[in-house]
């Protein structure tokens, strides 16, 4: 760990600033961007810990053939509420919530975002698309479609699904207004002389993810008050009896839901680009090639959404068509990965905990990425469509991308954002719990596909019981390691050792040259950028 | 009379069904969409003069089938349609035209001219309803070939006949391109479909406009507000706007300086 700056004492940080309010005002009154991060970190912590916990539940019940600890209604409840939580409360907002609210106006030195209130108000959309998932866990019972929502179930069901669907919808509007505010502020706010390609590239994958939430997040709106429309007035769009179409709904989910899986990457991918030159002390590799590749993702990424229907029907052009589209967008993904790798190559690693978890992203990443081709072959997909092998390249994308990303960008930035440090060998030995039980959670589901276990069904067959066991096991064994990891991060906020030393890390970006933590504009005065971000003696 | 009638109504509640699943019925409509009349098919107009249906149509057409004694649904069917252009607003005569033909080949000009002048009476758009709306009776054979052409099924039961009340509208090339059914028809349906007709190239701007944001709906046999394209369209509209602002109008905002 280097120290390239002096300590700065003499001002008052972000947290002792609170605008003469008292008590929880001060926080959710406040239009800050970095406590408005910290606002959303908060609340996704309590919803993640729900959705993990929900998650455990469902592998106590596959523990062992048969019912378990729950009812098969019980279990489609808990898979539907577990994946509404962690979609479209964690993964979706994630990143670009938590630290591209706290991030993004300090790397580009700004003084915040362009539209700060806009940027609270998201804020409070999200909570309250948070609380309409909480009633819908009430009254008729918690949704039972899966958080995809498909019809025509989905507007049959006696369950509470309109609720939940409507915390989607509203969720929505706060990721719009949060891609519309950082798109603004990238165009409006860079300091003079950073130029778009000096611009640092976890900047440069919220710009793509902006886009992508602006142009893709209203179709799942629309679709869903479409959802609403059919329970209520009974309209009829994806209903065969009244002239509607089921397929019209799958087409609508995924022309939104695919590219929200680059939503929730592209981030993860963006905080990793920052770690890797930080802790291997050498200019990122190929900077240019990594940002197209993030705009390229972000692009075709809206054309490949038919590769979640190959079994659904549609016609042999279109399957042969959205295959392709799928294998190429794995090449922007793939020149990623080149990059980093390429950048740790005769770098002088200093392997700090944030290192171990973007090594352990890019460990991850590839496999998710791999088997995501698997799916992508038409052949493959229609004996492994919705299997458990599904659900492993799922995880292994999403939650082992988003997540083994966020938990390295959280140690990363810690000590700026809260001004005190954790402590790392608690920190290192929750990792390698973490990461030991990813696998072992994660990996049987592979094989279990492969060889034929459904997904969704709170049974199965005796000889699936060896590899759930396992499985199982790992997600104790995973649970252990974020407990591990959430007592350490929690304590240490609260009372770890102070820490005002700017560039713990040696790290190149503007985060690094302002105090630590962060004054509330960031910046006395406007910094002129006048060389590349990345630059190593 | 009341059999008649009664009969008839049956019909029209069936015809959706019949006139989409069953090719071989007797009485009702079998459609055949993007397929032609014969346009040398000769009829009579109201001055007693011979002409071919390939001379009178050059615009959207509508063409329906009564005859002019008819107790039943014929007068239902026509109060329908003169209601319905009375409704819209393109001009009927210039923008389209509608063809009353009689099927019962024994009828003659004076009752053609007898029902034009009922509906010119009652006709709020006096001068339109002269000018595009013709009455016209023809031969057995002629009939025969139309209605064969058409689709359209009728069965004679004594001195009356059974049959559906539909509009079938033409483009100007006399090719089939919808069929409404029953005897009440939203203006602004009729409008759509004689739009369509006219492939959006005769109407306003504002017509290719609702043609592009509404998608006739087979299964309803309606106009339906094709909401996914309108939705893109508009979510592509303001991201085009938002990023042309953003690239062409570099206004940096002094606050951040």
């Amino acid at each position: 760990m280097s120290s390239t700056n002096t300590e700065n004492t003499g001002y008052k940080s972000y947290l002792e600033e609170d605008g003469g309010r008292k008590g929880i005002f001060k926080w959710i009154l406040s239009t800050d961007h970095k406590r408005i991060g910290l606002l959303y970190l908060y609340a996704m912590m309590g919803w993640f810990c729900i959705g993990v916990v929900l998650g455990l539940l469902m592998k106590l019940e596959l523990i062992a053939p048969g019912k378990t600890i729950m009812e098969a209604q019980a279990y489609n409840a808990t898979f539907t509420v577990h994946g509404v939580i962690m979609i479209f409360l964690i993964v979706i907002p994630g990143i670009p919530a938590v630290f591209g609210n706290f991030m993004l106006p300090i790397q580009i030195g700004a003084k915040d975002v362009f539209f700060p209130r806009l940027n609270l108000f998201s804020w409070y959309i999200y909570v309250l698309g948070g609380i309409l998932v909480i009633i819908s866990l009430f009254g008729n019972g918690p949704p039972d479609t899966g958080w995809t929502f498909y019809a025509p179930y989905s507007f049959k069901t006696g369950t509470n699904m309109l609720p939940a669907a409507l915390g989607a919808f509203v969720l929505g509007f706060s990721s719009i207004l949060t891609g519309l505010n950082f798109i603004v502020t990238i165009h409006r706010m860079r300091a003079p002389g950073m130029t778009w390609f000096k611009m640092p590239l976890f900047t440069w994958t919220l710009y793509g993810t902006g886009w992508i939430q602006l142009l893709a997040t209203p179709i799942i709106g629309i679709t869903l008050l479409m959802v609403a429309g059919e329970r209520i007035l009974g309209i009829g769009f994806f209903d065969p009896a009244k002239g509607g179409d089921p397929l019209l709904y799958q087409h609508l989910f995924w022309i939104y839901s695919h590219p929200a899986v680059y939503i929730m990457i592209l981030p993860a991918m963006g905080a990793v680009s920052e770690i890797i030159p930080t802790f291997a002390k050498k200019t990122i590799f190929g900077y240019k090639a990594i940002v197209f590749s993030t705009l390229a993702i972000a692009f075709v990424g809206y054309f490949v959404w038919g590769h979640h229907m190959y079994t659904s029907g549609m016609s042999g052009a279109s399957l042969w068509a959205f295959s392709l589209l799928t294998f190429l967008v794995a090449i922007p993904s793939a020149i990623k990965v080149f990059n980093w790798i390429s950048t740790m190559h005769q770098g002088s690693i200093s392997v700090e905990v944030p290192f171990l978890w973007a090594a352990s992203f890019i460990f991850i990443f590839m496999i998710g990425g791999l088997t995501g081709l698997v799916l992508g072959a038409l052949a493959t997909d229609v004996h492994l469509h919705d299997t458990a092998f599904v659900v492993a390249h799922f995880h292994f994308i999403v939650f082992g991308g988003v997540g083994f990303a966020f938990f390295g960008a959280i140690h990363y930035w810690f000590s700026k954002i809260f001004g005190r440090k954790y402590d790392p060998s608690w920190a290192k030995t929750g990792w390698i719990t973490f990461f030991i039980g990813f696998v072992t959670l994660y990996g049987p589901m592979f094989y279990l596909g492969i060889k034929g276990m459904p997904r969704r069904y709170f049974d199965y067959l005796d000889e699936f019981h060896g590899p759930n066991i396992i499985s199982t096991l790992g997600a104790l064994v995973m649970i252990t390691g974020f407990l591990i990891i959430l007592v350490n991060l929690v304590k240490s906020a609260r009372k770890g050792e102070k820490t005002s030393e700017m560039n713990p890390w040696g790290g190149t970006n503007l985060e690094w040259q302002v105090p630590t933590p962060p004054p509330l504009e960031n910046f006395d005065e406007i910094p002129v950028i006048d060389k590349a971000t990345y630059k190593y003696d | 009379m009341k059999r008649t009638l009664l009969a008839s109504l049956l019909i029209i509640v069936l015809i959706p069904l019949l006139a989409q699943n069953d090719e071989y019925i007797e009485i009702g409509v079998i459609e055949k969409l993007d397929q032609y009349i014969p346009m040398d098919a000769m009829l009579v107009d109201e001055n007693g003069d011979t002409v071919t249906i390939g001379d009178l149509i050059d615009k959207p057409t509508i063409l329906n089938f009564v005859y002019y004694r008819c107790p039943g649904i014929c007068s239902p069917l026509m109060n329908g349609l003169a209601e319905a252009m009375d409704g819209n607003d393109l001009v009927l005569g210039e923008d389209y035209q509608a063809l009353t033909i009689s099927f019962d080949a024994r009828e003659g000009t004076f009752l053609a001219v007898k029902k034009k002048n009922n509906y010119l009476n009652l006709a709020e758009k006096k001068e339109e309803v002269k000018n595009g709306w013709h009455f016209f009776t023809s031969d057995s054979a002629s009939i025969a070939r139309l209605t064969e052409a058409a689709g359209f099924r009728y069965k004679a039961t004594g001195n009356d006949f059974i049959h559906s009340a539909t509009l079938i509208i033409l483009d100007p090339k006399g090719k089939i391109t919808r069929y409404m059914n029953g005897i009440y028809f939203l203006p602004f349906e009729l409008k759509m479909s004689l739009i369509e007709a006219a492939e959006g190239k005769s109407g306003p701007t504002i017509n290719r406009v609702l043609q592009y944001c509404y998608s006739y709906d087979p299964e309803g046999q309606k106009y339906m507000l094709n909401i996914t394209k309108v939705s893109a369209t508009l979510i592509l509209f303001f991201a085009a706007v938002l990023l042309l602002v953003l690239f062409f109008f570099r206004k940096r905002k002094t606050k951040n300086i």
